[in-house]
């Protein structure tokens, strides 16, 4: 029915990018008011005009009869005939949506009514003119010079040397689920107006490209060509010197052609920007709000497929802004802020990858209705509200079926929004991320990749095959030696758990995820254990593979239709070799081992797990004398860790001395005390371990300092026992000996305990008795001594049920309870409540033994009765407390 | 080129090979190529008639094994074993086999229709079968063959 395909799609291409700026120009025009910018003016009915002329050219006769109603307005105003008032460019506006439509279905605009949209137009078109007929000579005037400078117009309404050719259909972004059309999401936005902008535009498969950068395109492959004819006779000559220098040429042309075709993809962000001054304008006045709108960063470029993708998401997160964000006027005089609410969007490049802004001074987000919310909604638990920081409750907007708005408005608040946003990002390979203080604004931070074709990734093996993992989803790299395994690597309710610096994460064996081991394979496992901790959204887990190999940048390649369904997939690249590499779908693997529900139980497991070892995991600073021999200190007794020169260590008598702040520190050296080997060479620069004995500071040198670490302390307390040395275990491979610094000091200076000693000499017939609760024999061994050295009887029990037993029998004896906190059968809390709820011992002092007690700890522990807490392994701050709290009965 | 010749006179050139001991025929204008591009990269989890994915100049191309979409156990690995790289429904894919034969020029007169003692399995997958002067070649269709392998790996999923 039409003259030219061709001809049409040109027409199609070229009136869709006018009329997308004509939005925008309206917009303006309505800002500006009585104050009429010709040249605005001037550009936009050059738009219309050159859809006007093409339409009528092509026959398509309700296209020219819109486009033309609607240039008689914009010349009305252009001669200042008319003011371009709210309800003037309302109509405008609708006509240009309208007339856009007509373009985007152009088969079948000849079909469609608009008479409503030119009789509107018309109307305001004779209205102006009745109320400037005074005027009818300057209008008469007035159109011969627009006669004029229509030519005048027509000339530089040349487009900008820009070609339009038709590329395949995108390459597959990185995630399989995302090239899902527009119109299979959940509609983000269902403004009557915008759906026919949903439909497929023809326009879609087509991009503008520079010319020069066509013409590098083109020169880029003649140097393809060339090299090649060079490689080809090369090669048939048998001519071996040249190759290197071809090759090289080779290399080198196609990587420039890929990058320069990849700039060919590369769109402004801007044009997906341009339609939100109208999204801002329409809604706010719908609401009843003031907006304004301010973009920065339109010129930065992203790939086409995000530019198209990002769509609907920034869409969304804008009219968010606007209906949840900004208040409404009075709420915002009240609030003492401008009537104006503004939203400031932006776009720049950070790092190799483009961040999207969105911020408003609206009303802000509270977490504690978002975590009420989640909770009422069945999302999270009330104990996991409880331990979310305020960041996580924000994050909770992007939890599926979440949605702050306390009704369903057709603007927002459906509960599909952030979930969807959050998704459609992240298969993108990108980020998002929200920050909100309450009564001063929100904003919404996006990080997107530069490309989809091409992304950086880690390439690792198992069993024997190689797979790649996107470097974005990679948090760290992770290698447990074989003599760690066990500590590091444990079992939650039949889920394998990492131990990473004292937190818990789900871990994943990529072979059994997979099922690419036999069983009997298993045993044949590596030594040390690579993990990667990949993070995805609100999904953090290990992955253990085999092995590790490069970095690389691979090209993601689509799968065929029999392998493309499989979730943990995401794609396949060719590596440099030729192998054909699976790109893993780092979702995708959590979802086939089902770690959610995993995740979920070692979250509910972590609480319980941690209580359990919390009196076993002690942070230990590890340090070697002779690199052979490796000591532990915990860290609880060390006051800090300072790093000295060798030489300004003094020896006065039989003292090293450090002399430094103007005062001298006695220095002990482990070789002095216990029997340990010297170092093995003169170190210019030395630490010393500073701690406090009896109010006096000492320091103790640690020439080569290796780790400080959460350790789980399973002591041997016989093998190596000496004085100083409660015990040992290996760590690393390394015997490791356990320092007690209160017994090193003692063992050298002994005379600095004289003081002590005579106090607890004055009374040496009545000592108390001390019950003390503890159920690992080491540290109930250690505490025994210490109280007995200082001439305490002491009656020890196992657990809290087993000194309870003993309390009830012979309560008159005892005068102080000391009591580790996590015990089986009965913990110290319990014993502490059932020791206050009886008469004859609630007065007891209690004090409780803990490695880490944190505020939250201690109040409970107030709660229940205990009078004081104190840190295992510091025994000098352990007596002081015990004589203390005696000296109080 | 085939095309024309079908249009001409229904005479259709097959490319045959084996599956097991059966002689099967496939219209060579489907038949992209046929090489000993054999080094696969496994795909776990995947359905066990897709054998692997290769590399096939640049492009991943998913490979599934003849004898598993004809109902029989995995092909073992002979130096006879080909890949057929077929393109039909615009989906392209390699089809292990077990060695390739000649090529045939068969008149659509003398092809007769399949015998019903088939199997269910192969009785979908085969068009009508050629007799030549000393073997039976069974003609095998490309689309129900892809048809045939897609539902099998969604009824599996």
């Amino acid at each position: 029915m039409f003259q030219d395909d061709e001809l049409i799609q040109e027409f199609v291409v070229e009136s869709s990018s006018h009329l997308a700026e004509v939005e925008g120009q309206l917009l303006q025009i309505e800002a500006a008011g009585a104050d009429i910018d010709a040249n605005l003016v001037n550009t936009v009915f050059r738009g219309i005009h050159s859809v006007k002329g093409a339409a009528g050219f092509l026959g398509l006769t309700v296209v020219n009869a819109l486009a033309h109603s609607l240039e008689n307005v914009l010349n009305m105003i252009r001669n200042r005939e008319l003011i371009p008032t709210s309800p003037i460019v309302n109509a405008m506006l609708r006509a240009a949506d309208q007339l856009r439509g007509l373009v985007d279905n152009v088969a079948s605009s000849n079909s469609v009514d608009v008479s409503s949209f030119v009789n509107e137009l018309e109307a305001i078109a004779t209205s102006g003119a009745s109320e400037s007929e005074s005027s009818g000579v300057e209008a008469e005037l007035a159109t011969v010079a627009h006669a004029n400078d229509e030519v005048a117009l027509l000339k530089d309404c040349d487009p900008t040397p820009e070609v339009v050719v038709a590329v395949p259909a995108p390459p597959p972004p990185i995630s399989k689920k995302a090239p899902s059309p527009p119109a299979e999401k959940p509609a983000i936005n269902q403004e009557p107006g915008n759906t026919q902008a949903k439909q497929a535009r023809p326009a879609d498969s087509f991009v503008r490209v520079n010319v020069a950068l066509l013409d590098r395109l083109m020169n880029l492959a003649g140097e393809l060509v060339l090299s090649r004819n060079q490689l080809l006779s090369a090669v048939s000559l048998g001519a071996k010197e040249g190759l290197e220098n071809i090759a090289s040429r080779v290399d080198q042309v196609t990587s420039e052609l890929q990058e320069t075709i990849m700039q060919t993809r590369m769109q402004p962000i801007g044009t997906i920007f341009s339609r939100f001054p109208r999204v801002v304008r329409d809604l706010s006045a719908k609401l009843g709000k003031e907006c304004s709108l301010e973009i920065e960063g339109n010129e930065v470029e992203v790939d086409k497929t995000i530019v198209e993708a990002m769509g609907d998401p920034l869409t969304h997160l804008v009219r968010n802004s606007v209906d949840h964000g900004i208040e409404r006027p009075e709420q915002r005089l009240a609030n003492g802020k401008l009537v104006m609410g503004s939203i400031r969007l932006r776009a720049f490049h950070q790092a190799g990858k483009v961040c999207i802004r969105i911020e408003d001074d609206g009303g802000g987000m509270d977490p504690a209705k978002l975590k009420a919310k989640a909770v009422e909604k069945g999302l999270i638990t009330g104990e996991q509200a409880s331990m979310m920081t305020d960041g996580e409750a924000l994050r909770l907007i992007f939890a599926p079926g979440f949605s702050t708005a306390a009704t369903v408005t057709d603007v927002s608040g459906r509960g599909v929004g952030m979930d969807v946003v959050r998704t459609n990002i992240e298969q993108l390979g990108g980020t998002v991320d929200i920050e909100s203080t309450l009564k001063q604004g929100s904003a919404v931070h996006i990080t997107l990749p530069l490309t989809l074709a091409i992304i950086p990734s880690m390439i690792i093996g198992c069993a024997g095959e190689r797979y790649a993992i996107p470097q974005s989803s990679i948090a760290e790299l992770v290698r447990v030696p074989q003599a760690d395994m066990e500590a590091k690597i444990g079992r939650v309710k039949g889920a394998e758990v990492l131990r990473l610096r004292g937190a818990l994460l789900p871990l994943v064996r990529l072979d059994s995820a997979l099922g690419l081991r036999t069983v009997d394979e298993y045993s044949e496992r590596p030594k040390s254990a690579n993990i990667l901790v990949l993070e995805t959204g609100q999904m953090r887990y290990g992955l253990l593979v085999d092995t590790l190999h490069d970095n690389e940048e691979i090209v993601v390649k689509p799968l065929g239709k029999h392998v493309k369904e499989l979730g943990y997939l995401a794609g396949a690249t060719i590596l440099g070799d030729g192998y054909v590499a699976l790109i893993l779908d780092v979702v995708g693997i959590a979802m086939q081992c089902n770690l959610r529900n995993i995740e979920s139980s070692v979250k509910a497991a972590i609480s319980d797990e941690d209580a359990a070892r919390a009196d076993e995991v002690h942070r230990l600073l590890l340090f070697a004398n002779h690199s052979t021999e490796q000591f532990a200190i915990p860290m609880a007794m060390v006051a800090r860790i300072e790093r000295i020169k060798a030489r300004d260590v003094r020896v006065v008598g039989n003292q090293n001395l450090l002399i430094y702040r103007g005062n001298s520190l006695p220095l002990l050296r482990v070789e002095e005390s216990i029997s340990a080997l010297p170092p093995e060479e003169s170190l210019a620069n030395l630490f010393v371990i500073v701690f406090r004995i009896a109010d006096r500071e000492v320091g103790l040198i640690a020439p080569i300092l290796r780790d400080i670490r959460d350790i789980q302390m399973r002591m041997d307390s016989k093998t190596l026992r000496e004085p100083g040395v409660p015990g040992a275990t290996v760590i690393d491979g390394y015997t490791t000996r356990l320092l007690d610094l209160v017994e090193l000091a003692r063992a050298r200076h002994p005379d600095w305990f004289v003081s002590e000693r005579i106090v607890e000499a004055i009374e040496p017939e009545e000592m108390p008795t001390i019950l003390l609760a503890e159920d690992s024999d080491f540290f109930r061994n250690h505490v025994q001594r210490t109280l007995e050295s200082d001439g305490y009887k002491v009656v020890g029990a196992v657990d809290g049920q087993d000194a309870w037993d003993h309390l009830q029998t012979i309560f008159d004896d005892i005068d102080l309870i000391i009591t580790d906190i996590e015990m089986p059968r009965m913990n110290g809390l319990e014993l502490a409540k059932a020791v206050r709820s009886l008469a004859a011992t609630s007065n007891l002092p209690i004090i409780a033994l803990t490695s880490l007690a944190s505020e939250d700890d201690q109040a409970r522990g107030t709660q229940a009765g205990i009078d004081e807490y104190q840190v295992k392994m510091d025994p000098a701050r352990l007596m002081d407390a015990v004589r203390r709290m005696l000296a109080k009965t | 080129m085939s095309t024309q010749k079908k249009t001409a006179s229904g005479v259709v050139q097959y490319t045959t090979f084996y599956c097991d001991q059966s002689l099967l025929g496939l219209d060579i204008s489907f038949v992209q190529e046929i090489n000993r591009n054999l080094e696969l990269t496994r795909v776990p989890l995947g359905h066990p008639c897709v054998r692997g994915v290769m590399n096939l100049r640049g492009e991943v191309v998913t490979m599934l094994d003849l004898r598993i979409l004809m109902g029989l156990p995995k092909s073992p690995n002979t130096n006879r074993n080909r890949n057929l790289v077929l393109k039909c429904e615009g989906e392209t894919f390699g089809l292990w086999v077990d060695g390739v034969a000649d090529i045939l020029t068969i008149d659509s007169q003398d092809i007769t229709p399949a015998p019903s003692n088939l199997s269910l399995v192969e009785s979908r997958l085969i068009r009508g079968v050629y007799q030549t002067e000393n073997k039976l070649v069974m003609l095998v269709e490309p689309r129900e063959l892809l048809a045939a392998s897609l539902t099998g790996i969604r009824a599996a999923a």
